[in-house]
């Protein structure tokens, strides 16, 4: 028979809310010398957002999931993680690795432009499936030669894979941050496997700017798991010229409506 | 016969005969000893002796480029004797190869001690093969084809002895002089080579005094060697041969631990290698090795062996072990000796030991993304192998320009591309003034079906794509982007950006309308972010 919590509530009353409990536990877990070194992460510069995210910002290192929420948004989940792609390159120097699996979207170089992204800065490889997927990112993560990496699966992230990912992250500790690793595979339901996050992006209607045209992507980022954090939902616009994510701003367009109302 | 037998494709017993269509229908090309009991004559009609012969008779039809395949492989093979392996050619009218051992000979402890290894390798392998060593390739050859002997040591400056009583036939002439030769009662080399030269030269051509000379030593006759050779190359054997990765790897570095100075020295690294493995049982294994970027360092080579070896695992079946190890730099480039800068980033040296990596262990470069000056959108970008930025391609010998008319997929080693026109080989710089472009850009137009739009040749309202009804909220454009008509006649086409009820945005054009009869047809060609 295990201890009854209520039970070992009533024996410690220090501890007051389950959020209050649950920090208690973390620093107990996290070892004697308390967190030894915060892990790298790559803020998205959302406060939203990056206060579901344990360390403020997705982790540097492990692998983390994105997939469209149903198969015509695959391009949107490609832009979502390019995206992000170019949040950290535009922080950092070196270029950005994607491994494709046979048939799936390629950037085209002249529409890097649109996320901010410098199509110079981006390396292809083209494997001739999953597990050479899963070899090239292992080998890169190994190598510590690129910031970013971005595996576009055909299948998915098993768990084997994903846990050889995670110690391939794990491996170098020689002071240099691990890359963002990052995994697009398909929309179909994800196995269980050791991926930090997962993200399920849909497109939405852009926004407009103030001639009523096409302006910048917007897109429907709903956090689905997240260890160590929460997950939530948030329509999100990409600002290729500062490379940050933005809420999209609800005044604006109240405001526009305000005017017109007024006139 | 014996390429038929080792294959597999022929009976190990039984008369066998290869035939090819001859004068008069299908006639004997080449038969095998038991054939030749049965008293059957390269030459014959097949038709007449399947009549005269009252045992089945296994007939193949001649496949001459698979023998020449075969006799190359054979040559290659014999590379691991000597490097100067030569096959025969039009004039010896016979299938066999020169192997130059001079200098070479005593690796193997003699003439002799060479001569008896390569017949006792070949008899267990079941190739039948006539050997003869002297001191010209047309003595050699003559005393090969024609000598008492099926093993011949002629020792050295003895060549024209045993020549003489060889038939003319010996000394590589072409039928028409060797029948005149015989209608003049000379049927041995020597007594051609007693007479007169003056009257021999009138009557058949300087041609017969050049074959005499050289099978005799007073000309020269270079050879057309297989392979050039190498200036950095180096080899190793084994008395026990190797069959573990780790020790090939190790090979590999003292090879080029070897090859290095010589490399230093002119000022150049190795851009791609060739491992060569001599298997005991005679199989060769090539390994073809490309780097990103001039290399000499062993280490690094030896880590590259390492990944190819992991990739081939056991598609490398090392058998018995292999005897001997060469490593051969095939392409070489400039590399001058660089400082290290203190503190600045070594930026390209851990992306291109990873594009190395890469490419060794899944075989597949690591590429790029290229801007090409063109308007056409599928044409406007495409992918090339990548190389390290800036000191790579002016440096390179034997790597020109990229070549821009590969698509994404098909992108060969750069070692081997080749541009196609001059002017649009030079990198282009990606345009910053161009409309929105998609992030993903099909390969080519999706039919958009079912199409309803509102105005007469306007952007759709509605469509069909991919088994979906898309309804139009908003439409951009139109941009047209003319054809390019140097290229190929096509019709322009104009592009619309759409944003659908669900929020996609889609890269449409109109093609069309051509011609009364032909109405505006849609794709859809992209899709943004």
């Amino acid at each position: 028979m295990g201890p009854d919590p209520a039970n070992q509530t009533g024996r410690d009353p220090a501890l007051g809310s389950p959020r209050e409990r649950l920090a208690a536990l973390r620093v107990r877990l996290a070892g004697p010398g308390g967190q030894a070194a915060p892990r790298p992460v790559l803020p998205l510069g959302l406060e939203a957002i990056d206060a579901h995210l344990p360390g403020g910002g997705l982790a540097l290192g492990p692998p983390h999931e994105i997939a469209p929420m149903e198969p015509a948004d695959m391009v949107a989940a490609l832009g979502f993680a390019l995206a992000l792609c170019a949040a950290r390159l535009a922080r950092t120097q070196g270029a950005a690795l994607i491994a494709a699996a046979p048939n799936q979207p390629l950037p085209h170089g002249h529409g890097l432009a649109g996320l901010g992204l410098d199509p110079a800065r981006l390396l292809l490889l083209e494997a001739g499936g999953d597990a050479e997927v899963f070899r090239a990112l292992e080998a890169a993560l190994h190598a510590r030669a690129l910031p970013v990496l971005v595996g576009l699966l055909a299948d998915g992230l098993p768990l084997k894979p994903g846990r050889r990912l995670q110690l391939a992250a794990e491996g170098g500790a020689d002071g240099d941050a691990p890359p963002l690793l990052l995994i697009l595979r398909p929309a179909e339901a994800g196995l269980p496997n050791g991926a930090a996050t997962r993200w399920r992006i849909a497109s939405a209607p852009a926004a407009r700017d103030r001639f009523g045209t096409l302006d910048k992507p917007r897109w429907r980022a709903r956090l689905e798991r997240c260890r160590n954090g929460r997950g939530g939902d948030w329509l999100v616009e990409w600002d290729h010229a500062a490379h940050r994510l933005r809420l999209p701003e609800p005044l604006a367009r109240d405001a526009a409506a305000a005017g017109r109302s007024r006139a | 016969m014996t390429r038929l037998r080792r294959a597999g494709l022929a009976p190990d017993r039984g008369p066998l005969a290869v035939a090819a269509e001859g004068s008069g229908g299908l006639r004997l090309l080449a038969l095998d000893p038991e054939a030749r009991a049965l008293g059957l004559k390269p030459g014959e009609p097949l038709g007449r002796v399947r009549a005269r012969i009252g045992v089945p008779l296994q007939v193949h039809p001649a496949d001459p480029e698979a023998d020449r395949a075969a006799l190359l492989r054979l040559c290659r093979w014999a590379e691991g004797y000597a490097p100067g392996v030569a096959p025969f050619g039009a004039a010896e009218a016979a299938d066999g190869f020169y192997i130059d051992v001079a200098e070479a000979s005593h690796l193997r402890g003699g003439e002799a001690k060479l001569v008896d290894d390569l017949a006792g390798r070949l008899a267990r392998s079941n190739i039948p093969a006539r050997i003869a060593l002297a001191d010209t390739p047309g003595g050699a050859f003559a005393l090969a084809c024609y000598g008492a002997s099926d093993r011949v040591v002629v020792p050295p400056g003895g060549a024209a002895e045993p020549l003489r009583g060889l038939p003319v036939a010996a000394l590589r002439l072409d039928p028409g002089t060797v029948a005149g030769l015989q209608r003049l009662g000379l049927r041995r080399v020597g007594e051609v080579d007693a007479l007169a030269r003056g009257p021999l030269a009138r009557r058949f051509g300087e041609a017969l005094l050049l074959r005499l000379d050289q099978a005799m030593g007073r000309r020269p006759e270079p050879l057309a060697p297989l392979t050039e050779e190498a200036a950095y190359r180096a080899a190793r054997g084994f008395l026990d041969p190797i069959g573990r990765q780790s020790d090939i790897v190790v090979t590999a570095r003292l090879l080029m631990a070897e090859i290095a100075p010589r490399l230093e020295r002119d000022g150049v690294g190795a851009c791609a290698l060739r491992l060569v493995l001599h298997r005991v049982d005679g199989v060769m294994r090539v390994l073809d090795l490309g780097l990103s970027r001039p290399e000499r360092c062993p280490e690094r080579v030896a880590a590259l062996v390492s990944l190819r070896l992991d990739r081939l695992g056991a598609g490398l079946d090392a058998g018995f072990g292999f005897e001997t190890v060469a490593l051969t730099v095939t392409v070489t480039g400039t590399l001058s000796v660089r400082q290290t800068e203190l503190g600045a980033a070594p930026q390209g040296d851990g992306i291109d030991a990873l594009a190395d990596a890469l490419t060794q262990r899944l075989g597949r470069p690591l590429l790029r993304l290229g801007a090409r000056a063109s308007h056409i959108p599928e044409r406007a970008a495409h992918t090339l192998p990548w190389t390290l930025h800036g000191s790579d391609s002016a440096s390179r010998k034997s790597r020109p320009a990229l070549s821009p008319a590969r698509e994404r997929g098909l992108a060969p080693r750069p070692a081997s591309c080749e541009s196609d026109s001059p002017w649009t080989s030079a990198p282009t710089s990606w345009p910053d003034h161009l409309p929105p472009r998609p992030l993903v850009l099909f390969p080519r137009g999706e039919a958009a079906l079912d199409v309803l739009s509102t105005v007469p040749e306007g952007p759709p309202r509605r469509f069909r794509w991919r088994a979906r009804i898309h309804a139009i909220v908003h439409a951009e454009g139109p941009e047209r982007i003319a054809a390019e008509w140097w290229h190929a006649p096509a019709e322009a086409r104009d592009y619309y950006r759409v944003e659908c009820e669900a929020g996609r945005r889609l890269w449409l054009y109109r093609d069309g309308p051509h011609a009364p009869g032909r109405p505006a047809a849609w794709f859809v060609h992209g899709v943004f972010a």
